[in-house]
């Protein structure tokens, strides 16, 4: 008797303790999974962050430099997109009788040994079957070619003229259909595209779209997405809605990563290509309204969007969105009107919702606003709307409602950070009262990756966040030391927690829980002292030439985005290569930007580095091989920092603690 | 007088510390950055922070910091000072891991190494608190070896502490 109410004790402890430690781990597993994402979402703000600060910085040089003289002027010149006389500039121009565009086409033929599909226009059915399934299996092998540049081009030039005849803001109807289908950001990823297609079917009569901007950059088939996409569109220019998003645009897609893979995809013919890319996405309406009921478009709005003053406008002024339109130099001088319009377009692309009141900035992106729950409900109503859906931020579940359920944000690229970090999702509205219906999904992985424990999950995207971290943390290594040693003035290399913290948040300029990533970061002793020398383990920002110090070395890496968006900008033919003197211009440029001082030899000393064969030309691929982030594992991953070994490396050469392997 | 005022300085920064631990992990619920989280989310915080209480203690812990008329929101400046407290007394703090695996051990009376899931699902599921069906799945998702099909609670014990690192 006594040893079964002994069981039932035990039993009933180890119901308890069970309960309450499974509760605690998976508590734990929830912060780490938020804190994932806080990392992700900051790295990525902080490069569209970066992205405006560098379009500040162009425009007050615009305003303040002349424009000849020896000055970086033609670079200046080079960065006014909106300005740059598009090759088919169509407000002037003549449509299909322009000798141009078919002389671009009859200078490109299709060779014999081009494997992939062949298009003639009007598109047949079979055609898009065609490319769908070689595209797939493109996937599958990378070894297999895209779309021929031919094809493409006449591809484009098709949906171009058909965009042409649409509005800014087009009204959609489920009066046939009965039901209508949402997708938003797909960035790039095919297999989510695909997976929308397998579960939803290809776009019909029957069985309208809209897709919400953003299709391009950030993924590998960015290409791809936007053909299936436009093929799509032309075979049915009645059931498919494509609206613009903040990506639809050409200086987004220098740093994003859609013209390098034009580039890479489409080589000597790449510059034709992106030309033509850059028009058509100037022609894409700006926003779909359904029914006369719902709003789609890929930001928000803001307390000033009108809707008849946003139909008026000519959208093709904004060859970007982030620049004044129509070559306009100085801001200054644009009139009322003009930067009342400009914001009207921001606005619809860039903004987000937020549920603090009102209509403010968006600092965080830096383009377009927050708007309110408040702004929500009085631009429904002034419209006879019920529903606004958007797009432009990425969601765990894929969808979110917020206002009072009367902002929708549908975001359709699934693993968009990393392998499992998010679910996409697509809605479906049906009649008769419109009623949405999310789909959630996970694309492209095995069905083993799929099947993964909410905690390996975790712990794969833990993993790949932190690694991007580390990568920023490098970056500003010598700042950080200097910050850390202030907090040591014996040289002791340990610091408390608490000063550990406050450095990385105000030289990083990221508002992250760093308590919580204290120990995933750094080592620490049993009183709470960080070895603060353990926050740059394992990665190190290698540059094979040496002779310029560290510090222009990591100045460099930490501004490789912006260099190569720059780069990309200067090479106005799109041939991935600029002149020795247009490099050092972008330097002495970013260098001004920064406020920093590195001596004018120096410059010229590394833009000589970087040009391996001598030939007077840069390359990307060479600049880009000039500067990269090593993973240092491969040496022995058993050493640990100790506190001794610490001490006597700092003691005895403070200086070469902080070098840079060269 | 140096000494008292020096020890004084010492809890002055530990609480400091402990208070800004409590705004992260509040922060990371704080959806609408208004300092307020939902109420169902306080027992994630609370035990993100170190703590292991059972239900029914969270829910005394809840009781003394809703508002009046309960909003399902709980306000920070409500939150800290309850928190800062059971942080510094040390209270609700969790089970040692060879507590755990002695209490697995005994009611797996025959000494098979593992339990099976009816076995598991018995005794998560009859008298005392509630522990619902939802997080049963999730436990047993995690907790089956799914070669095996049963719970081999050692390796699983050890797997679970690794993550609380």
């Amino acid at each position: 008797m006594p040893e079964k109410w002994l069981h039932s004790v035990y039993r009933y402890t180890l119901k308890q303790l069970t309960s309450k430690w499974y509760r605690r781990c998976r508590a734990n597993l929830e912060v780490r999974r938020r804190l994932t994402w806080n990392i992700f979402q900051s790295i990525e703000y902080a490069g569209e962050q970066d992205q405006l600060k560098l379009h500040d910085f162009f425009n007050t040089m615009l305003m303040n430099m002349a424009t000849d003289g020896d000055g970086p002027a033609p670079l200046i010149k080079a960065f006014n997109v909106n300005k740059r006389e598009s090759i088919y500039d169509t407000q002037t121009m003549p449509d299909t009788s322009e000798p141009s565009l078919y002389s671009m086409l009859n200078e490109t033929d299709v060779e014999k040994s081009y494997k992939g599909v062949h298009l003639s226009f009007p598109l047949t059915h079979d055609q898009l079957h065609k490319m769908v399934q070689c595209f797939k299996r493109k996937l599958a092998s990378s070894a297999l070619t895209t779309l021929h540049a031919k094809y493409t081009m006449e591809l484009l030039l098709e949906v171009r003229k058909v965009l042409k005849t649409q509005p800014n803001i087009r009204y959609a109807s489920t009066s046939i259909s009965k039901q209508f289908t949402i997708c938003g950001d797909l960035h790039g990823k095919l297999n989510d595209l695909y997976m929308i297609f397998h579960k939803n079917g290809l776009p019909s009569v029957d069985n309208p779209y809209i897709f919400n901007g953003d299709f391009v950059d950030r993924g590998q088939s960015s290409v791809e997405v936007a053909l299936v996409l436009f093929s799509c569109f032309l075979m049915n220019p009645n059931e498919v809605y494509i609206n613009r998003g903040n990506h639809e645009d050409h200086v987004m897609n220098l740093r994003y990563g859609f013209i390098k893979e034009i580039q890479r995809k489409y080589k000597s013919h790449s510059s034709k290509i992106i030309s033509l890319f850059k028009d058509v996405f100037s022609w894409l309406p700006l926003a779909t309204v359904v029914d006369e009921q719902i709003l789609v478009c890929h930001g928000g709005i803001s307390d000033t969007t009108d809707l008849s003053l946003l139909a008026k406008i000519d959208r093709h002024k904004y060859m970007s969105t982030l620049q004044p339109p129509g070559g306009c130099e100085d801001i200054k001088t644009m009139k009322r009107d003009e930067l009342i319009e400009w914001k009207q377009v921001l606005d619809l692309l860039w903004s987000d919702p937020r549920t603090i009141d009102g209509c403010l900035p968006n600092t965080f992106r830096g383009g377009g606003c927050y708007f309110g729950a408040d702004i929500t409900e009085e631009f429904l109503k002034k419209n006879n709307f019920k529903l606004l859906v958007r797009s432009h931020e990425c969601k765990t579940e894929g969808f979110e409602y917020t206002h009072n359920h009367k902002v929708l944000t549908i975001f359709s690229a699934s693993s968009y950070y990393e392998v499992g970090s998010n679910l996409g999702a697509y809605v479906r509205v049906q009649r008769p009262d419109l009623e949405c219906r999310i789909v959630q999904y996970m694309a492209g992985h095995s069905p083993a990756i799929r099947k993964i424990s909410f905690t390996q999950r975790v712990n794969i995207v833990e993993q790949s966040a932190l690694q991007d971290l580390k990568k920023r943390i490098i970056a500003c290594k010598n700042e950080l030391m200097k910050g850390f040693q202030g907090f040591d003035p014996t040289n002791s290399g340990i610091i408390s927690g608490c000063d550990w913290c406050f450095t990385m948040e105000t030289v990083l300029e990221m508002e992250l829980p760093w308590r919580t990533l204290k120990s995933k970061l750094v080592k620490s002793d049993d009183s709470c002292g960080v070895f603060y020398m353990s926050t740059f383990e394992e990665l190190e920002v290698k540059h094979r030439y040496s002779g310029n110090g560290p510090s222009i070395t990591e100045t460099l890496y930490k501004n490789k985005d912006n260099l190569e968006t720059i780069f990309r900008l200067m090479d106005a033919d799109h041939s991935g290569q600029i002149t020795m003197q247009e490099f050092q211009d972008a330097l002495v440029i970013l260098i001004k930007q920064l406020d920093i001082k590195i001596k004018e030899t120096d410059i010229a000393d590394i833009a000589r580095s970087i040009d391996l064969n001598n030939d007077g030309l840069i390359d990307f691929n060479e600049f880009l091989e000039a500067f990269r982030i090593v993973d240092n594992l491969g040496k022995d991953k058993t050493h640990c920092i100790d506190k001794a070994d610490t001490e006597e490396e700092i003691a005895h050469s403070p200086q070469k603690a902080i070098d840079i392997k060269v | 007088m140096a000494g008292a005022d020096e020890q004084k300085d010492n809890t002055d920064s530990i609480i400091a510390d402990i208070q800004k631990r409590i705004t992260e992990a509040f922060d990371m619920f704080d959806h609408e950055s208004n300092k307020t989280v939902d109420v169902r989310e306080v027992g994630t915080i609370i035990r993100s922070l170190g703590c292991c209480p059972s239900e029914a203690e969270l829910h005394d812990m809840l009781n003394m910091i809703e508002e009046e008329e309960p909003t399902g929101y709980i306000r920070f400046e409500k939150f800290l000072p309850m928190m800062t407290k059971v942080l510094m007394e040390r209270r609700y703090k969790p089970v040692p891991e060879d507590q755990l695996l002695r209490a697995f051990q005994v009611l797996d009376a025959e000494g098979k190494g593992y339990l099976s899931q009816e076995e598991l699902t018995k005794y998560m599921t009859e008298e005392g608190e509630p522990f619902n069906q939802e997080e049963l799945e999730e436990m047993l998702s995690a907790a089956v070896d799914p070669d095996k099909g049963s719970i081999q609670y050692k390796e699983y014990v050890s797997i679970m502490s690794l993550e609380e690192t």
